[in-house]
């Protein structure tokens, strides 16, 4: 069975390594990756993620901004999309939500608590 | 689900009950005991590793940074995806005018850059003793106001060299306080942030004598 393939979107290469690094060393998803939004919202239509990962904060689009663009594309709306961030007071988090997305993971990323949720999603 | 990050917790929750349970009935004393041993030492190793692979990140985000990017820019991701805080400020400092000068920020403003600017009780006791501050072991009676919301003054020394201090201010409403990781990557900063600057530097000059 062919494995589950996880967009990650975050501008910050730090982010992006220390993401892989969990996802290489404790899954067997696939992983691809964009630096804006504007990127992923071509990468989601082209690659049909399982699943998308999103930073908020990126310079051209926005996660938000990216979110919003995938739920209203009818070939995209259907991907879950985790927005990834450093904000997580409730006004952050509803805006969030507003956007369309599935769920909303604060950063600094905890590895385990990440693969639960990628799990609880796309399954081993 | 919201949930909020935390380096102490790498072991999962569902892995400790499955290693303390046993489908046989209670665990004897001595059972217990190796199995709490054996799931101390996992969590030592779960630790490290957690470690290892951000200092990893941390490393390749500032080697990536003198190929094609800015030294600041990466220590500024190393502080806000790694500890958590996305308000601070690098100063260069200069040892022979002692003077500090402004070369990165992030989430401050003007107003409080210009109060650190000619330097603070906590920076000149940073670059004098050349050892990282922290905001809640000094002496509150030698905090200036300024320096009320300050959380940390991170040396940035290369040999014996003081290249500057990177100034710590509000970390993300969901960390406490640092942790035992923030402290090894604050560690591991103070020297190759200093190194990485230093090479940036000369560098630059190299190309722009």
């Amino acid at each position: 069975m062919a494995s589950k393939k996880i967009l990650l979107v975050d501008d910050s290469c730090t982010a992006r390594l220390v993401n892989r690094m969990i996802f290489s060393q404790k899954s067997n998803y696939e992983l691809i990756s964009a630096v804006d939004g504007k990127e992923a919202v071509e990468r989601a239509r082209q690659d049909k993620p399982d699943l998308i990962l999103m930073d908020i904060m990126m310079p051209r689009m926005t996660g938000l901004e990216a979110c919003r663009a995938i739920k209203q594309d009818k070939t995209t709306s259907g991907i879950p999309v985790i927005l990834l961030t450093t904000r997580g007071e409730e006004s952050y988090v509803q805006e969030g939500y507003a956007s369309g997305c599935s769920d909303y993971l604060t950063k600094p990323v905890n590895d385990a608590e990440l693969l639960d949720l990628l799990r609880a999603y796309l399954g081993e | 689900m919201i949930s909020t990050g935390d380096g102490n917790r790498t072991m999962r929750k569902s892995t400790i009950e499955e290693n303390l349970s046993n489908k046989n009935g209670p665990l004897s004393t001595q059972e217990l005991r190796v199995r709490t041993q054996q799931l101390s030492l996992r969590e030592q190793l779960e630790r490290n590793h957690f470690l290892l692979e951000r200092l990893y990140a941390a490393s390749a985000g500032l080697i990536q940074a003198l190929n094609d990017g800015d030294v600041h820019t990466a220590i500024g991701e190393i502080l806000g995806n790694l500890i958590g805080c996305e308000e601070a400020a690098l100063f260069h400092y200069n040892p022979e005018n002692r003077r500090f000068a402004l070369a990165w920020s992030v989430g401050m403003s003007d107003e409080t850059l210009q109060q650190f600017s000619k330097g603070t009780g906590m920076m000149w006791r940073t670059v004098g003793e050349g050892l990282t501050q922290f905001r809640d072991r000094q002496n509150e009676s030698h905090l200036q106001p300024c320096e009320q919301n300050l959380t940390a003054s991170v040396i940035l020394k290369s040999s014996r060299e003081v290249v500057g201090v990177i100034l710590l201010f509000g970390l993300l409403p969901q960390k406490s306080g640092f942790e035992w990781v923030d402290y090894q990557i604050l560690k591991f900063l103070e020297t190759y942030g200093a190194v990485t600057i230093q090479l940036q530097s000369l560098r630059k000059n190299a190309v722009t004598p």
